[in-house]
């Protein structure tokens, strides 16, 4: 049955069937096999490597889009503390504006307040002056300035001792020059008859007096003596100081003061 | 009725002689390694795989896979012999459906044939993986006194073999001779497909039992290796 004959050429057939199957068949299969494994392990790695690159992008697009609202946020806190800032700057701003005007407004009333009581003061000194002047001419058919002079000198007379003391002193002061003011026009006699009135009074300076003649158009029907500073003398002024002050009392109740004003008796 | 193939002579000068079972071997040969170069010549690793490669592909990688199970080594050295031992049994059985054709497997002579290369092949492969000394060691494993008991087991297992393949393949072809002659008609055929099944099941037998040999002459070092380390 065993035919070594066979047998040998039949080891001799499958060497070279192996021989012939390892150059046709394996080497190509697994060659072809291996390539596609490594094609699709390296598109696998691609895949993945790519995978973690948009993982890293998308988080990366998460951390900025958290910085972006964390600084829009910021932006937004900073704004509003901005414009509650600004808001509290301009408040106060207007608050200083408004007691600024208040302040410029009041300085103007007062002003006004003060320039009208000047002319008020003026004209019923005026007035006054004219009504006195009328009655004094219709009743005694006296001169007003004389009669005025003639108080001013009376007025001078009676001052207290005081008074003269520091009027005395400051005649010293402004080495015997005596300025005498008046609206209206100073004649000689009446220079020469102060002169002998003061020369009784201030019996220390004497001779040595210098009488000078100054026009004072806000001194309403009245005379003044000044030197060194200090004043004496009489006018209506001091009439009118009270009727002043009773004027200024109205004038604080704003409206009403102002109507009583306009319709008192100053008259024209 | 002639059974063995080696004795139908097809052609002899002087002491050259083609008997059946060279011829039809080297038909199978042929067919074997032409089919191989006309389907490996335009293979490709991309796109849409031919049908015929991807059969080819799908056999390889079954063929490494049991080798793999088998030795636990990778299977790339091993592929070639064990590979081609299936597919030459495997196509040889299979053709034998075709009329006139005697395969090559139903020839004690090619069974011992493929036998005696197993039984040279279990050293080869021991020695090219562990060294000759190393090899030949086993031999008188665990004693001296087991050497002569190796030297038959490894003989013995060499005639099983070839006796097996051959048995299994001489039994289809004698079942069907004596069927013939009982029932001629119809019942062959089904003992036909019967011997396709048995055909393959002997190459896959056979070729696992090459692998477990070769894997058994190099597999006892690693073992080893692995011990020595520990």
């Amino acid at each position: 049955m065993i035919d070594w004959y066979t047998i040998i050429f039949q080891i001799i057939n499958f060497m070279v069937l192996v021989f012939l199957l390892r150059h046709f068949l394996y080497g190509p299969i697994i060659r072809t096999m291996d390539e596609r494994e490594e094609k699709i392990m390296r598109r696998e790695e691609e895949a993945a490597q790519r995978q973690r690159e948009a993982m890293e992008a998308s988080q990366t697009y998460q951390r900025k889009t958290k910085e972006l609202q964390e600084r829009t946020d910021e932006i937004i806190e900073k704004a509003r503390v901005d414009a509650e800032e600004k808001k509290r700057a301009m408040l106060q701003e207007a608050r200083l504006d408004v007691q600024r005007t208040k302040k410029l407004w009041e300085q103007d009333f007062e002003r006004e307040r003060n320039i009208f009581i000047r002319e008020l003061r003026r004209r019923i000194g005026e007035q006054a002056c004219a009504i006195a002047r009328r009655c004094l001419s219709d009743l005694a058919d006296a001169h007003l300035e004389e009669l005025i002079w003639a108080q001013f000198l009376v007025e001078m007379g009676s001052f207290s001792e005081e008074s003269l003391g520091r009027f005395s002193d400051a005649v010293v002061t402004a080495d015997y020059v005596i300025a005498l003011r008046s609206v209206f026009e100073i004649e000689e006699n009446r220079l020469e008859e102060l002169a002998a009135t003061l020369r009784e009074i201030l019996p220390e300076a004497g001779d040595r007096i210098r009488l000078i003649v100054e026009g004072d158009p806000d001194l309403i029907c009245g005379f003044e003596l000044e030197s060194g500073g200090h004043r004496v003398g009489w006018s209506i002024d001091d009439y009118l100081n009270g009727l002043e002050a009773r004027i200024l009392g109205e004038m604080d109740e704003p409206m009403t003061g102002t109507e009583v004003l306009g319709d008192g008796g100053i008259g024209e | 009725m002639t059974i063995n193939p080696d004795e139908i002579i097809i052609f002899q000068w002087a002491w050259f002689k083609v008997n059946a079972t060279l011829l039809f071997t080297w038909i199978t040969m042929f067919l074997l390694a032409f089919g191989s170069w006309l389907i490996t010549r335009n293979l490709t690793s991309k796109g849409t795989l031919s049908r015929w490669q991807n059969l080819l592909e799908v056999l390889i990688n079954g063929i490494n896979g049991q080798i793999r199970e088998v030795s636990r080594q990778e299977p790339g050295p091993y592929l070639p012999f064990v590979g081609t031992l299936f597919i030459f049994i495997a196509i040889s059985n299979i053709i034998a459906v075709v009329p006139g054709y005697i395969p090559p497997t139903s020839s004690l002579s090619t069974t011992a044939a493929l036998a005696i290369c197993v039984f040279i092949a279990v050293p080869v492969f021991g020695i090219a993986r562990r060294g000759l000394g190393d090899y030949l060691r086993q031999y008188v494993q665990p004693t001296y006194i087991m050497l002569p008991f190796n030297v038959i087991g490894e003989l013995s297992r060499t005639l099983a073999l070839a006796v097996r393949l051959y048995g299994n393949m001489m039994s289809g072809t004698v079942i069907v001779a004596i069927l013939l002659t009982i029932t001629p008609l119809i019942f062959p055929v089904v003992m036909q497909v019967l011997g396709l099944l048995t055909g393959l099941i002997q190459a896959y037998i056979f070729a696992i039992l090459a692998m477990v040999y070769i894997a058994s002459a190099s597999r006892a070092h690693e073992s080893r290796k692995d011990k020595g380390e520990k």
